[in-house]
């Protein structure tokens, strides 16, 4: 009896230190994620040991498990004019210059397309949070005649993207998510601020004008905006309300 | 109806000797044709085209591309050439701080201190660990297809003429000169 309790002690002790290590693996592996950010324009991304890039025709996943071995695992043909690749968990959100692709990397070294959602011809960064991704569409002499505009798809169900709204804008180019806040390049006509805290449903907040806005990541507490005479950079502490900090000028 | 057939024929001829003329007497050799103002390629070896170099001076932005965030680190594409690193410790004085040339550059991400690119259609792994001694780790040819001749720097950085470059070498860079009309950038 005496021996089994000390067994019991013994393994209760175990899982506990296992727990521990458990936990401990847990935060290493968060950590050991180590990517950085880019911004919505980007045409390539690291999610896990691969990165996914993409051009006009192509999909290329490359294995970069070993850094000093990268190998090309795939390369997927694609009749659609692709521009930018943007990942969320498990997913790849492209934005083509005909409609918005949703790949699943399930299957981490073959991405599969499983959702598509198609508009008129224009150009097409997104970004996506768990049910709702926001598109940028601009429609001009280059890139297509859609309306040019802020579309936002319901993508609760990722194979079948639903659009839900669409809130013109004359130029807008690319875009980020922080949170409730969702920041929305105009190019010439500044920066606009929305409040997406009803997702389907962008408020309009505030519109930082004055400059060129091209593309934008939401760091952490630091928005760092692309503008065409250089970095600008805004603490969005307050989502909502980004306070400038530096231009690092061109 | 025998006859109608000459007619064909004759006028046939007329119409192909009129083309004649004017591909021999209605243009000028190419040498005399006009040359605007425009850009030219400027060629290098692989070896030169495909060279890794950080120099901790910073340089304008002249053609900048897309961002990137790490850490307390940010970057900029400067299309076709390379990257620009700022140091980002302090946001309210940050500054470009370097350069990484990396030619025919137009993407990058970051993971773990190793910085992958494109240069031209090439896959480049850099350690920037230690950003004084930036070390090439691994470079894996031809493996974005469409980046060779889709390269920024495929293009002058500006919209006009250009000679339309050689698809057999690498382009360096682009200097004006004047040129034939032979391809044109919107």
């Amino acid at each position: 009896m005496k021996k089994l309790s000390f067994t019991l002690f013994l393994l209760s002790l175990l899982s506990v230190i296992f727990l521990s290590c458990e936990k401990n693996g847990a935060d290493a592996a968060s950590s050991a994620s180590g990517t950085g950010k880019g911004g919505s324009l980007a045409k390539f991304t690291i999610v896990g040991n691969y990165i996914y890039a993409v051009s006009s025709h192509y999909l290329y996943t490359v294995d970069i498990s070993n850094p000093a071995n990268p190998t090309k695992v795939n390369q997927s043909a694609l009749s659609f004019d692709m521009e930018t690749i943007y990942p969320y968990k498990n997913r790849l959100y492209i934005g083509s210059r005909t409609g918005l692709y949703v790949y699943s990397i399930d299957t981490a070294s073959s991405p599969r397309l499983i959702g598509e959602a198609k508009h008129g011809r224009s150009c097409d960064p997104v970004v996506a949070n768990d049910s709702v991704s926001y598109s940028t569409l601009k429609g001009n002499s280059f890139c297509g005649p859609a309306t040019s505009g802020l579309y936002v798809y319901d993508v609760k169900n990722t194979n079948n993207p639903v659009l839900k709204k669409t809130i013109p804008i004359n130029e807008p180019i690319g875009l980020g998510i922080a949170d409730s806040a969702l920041y929305v390049c105009c190019s010439g006509d500044g920066l606009k601020v929305y409040n997406i805290n009803d997702g389907y449903n962008p408020v309009e907040r505030q519109t930082i004008s004055g400059n060129y806005f091209i593309d934008v990541i939401p760091y952490d507490d630091l928005l760092i905006c692309w503008t065409k005479d250089g970095i600008r950079l805004y603490n969005i502490t307050n989502r909502l309300s980004p306070q400038f900090i530096k231009l690092i000028a061109n | 109806m025998r006859l109608k057939n000459y007619w064909l024929v004759a006028l046939l001829f007329i119409s192909l000797s009129s083309c004649w003329d004017f591909n021999n007497r209605n243009l000028p050799p190419p040498e005399s044709r006009t040359k605007v103002l425009g850009h030219k390629p400027v060629y290098g070896t692989e070896v030169f085209a495909k060279g890794i170099l950080y120099s901790p001076i910073p340089l304008p932005v002249i053609n900048g591309g897309n961002i990137y965030a790490f850490n307390n680190f940010l970057f900029q594409v400067e299309n076709g050439y390379g990257i620009h690193v700022i140091d980002n410790t302090n946001p309210s004085n940050a500054n470009r701080i370097g350069f990484i040339t990396i030619k025919g550059c137009s993407q990058l991400s970051i993971k773990n201190d190793k910085l992958y690119a494109n240069s031209y259609d090439d896959l480049v792994v850099l350690d920037f660990s230690n950003l004084n001694s930036i070390q090439i780790v691994s470079r894996l040819n031809g493996v974005f297809t469409e980046y060779r001749y889709g390269s920024p720097i495929a293009e002058p950085p500006v919209s006009g003429y250009y000679e339309c470059p050689r698809s057999d070498s690498f382009v360096v860079k682009w200097v004006s000169d004047s040129v034939y009309q032979s391809c044109y950038k919107q």
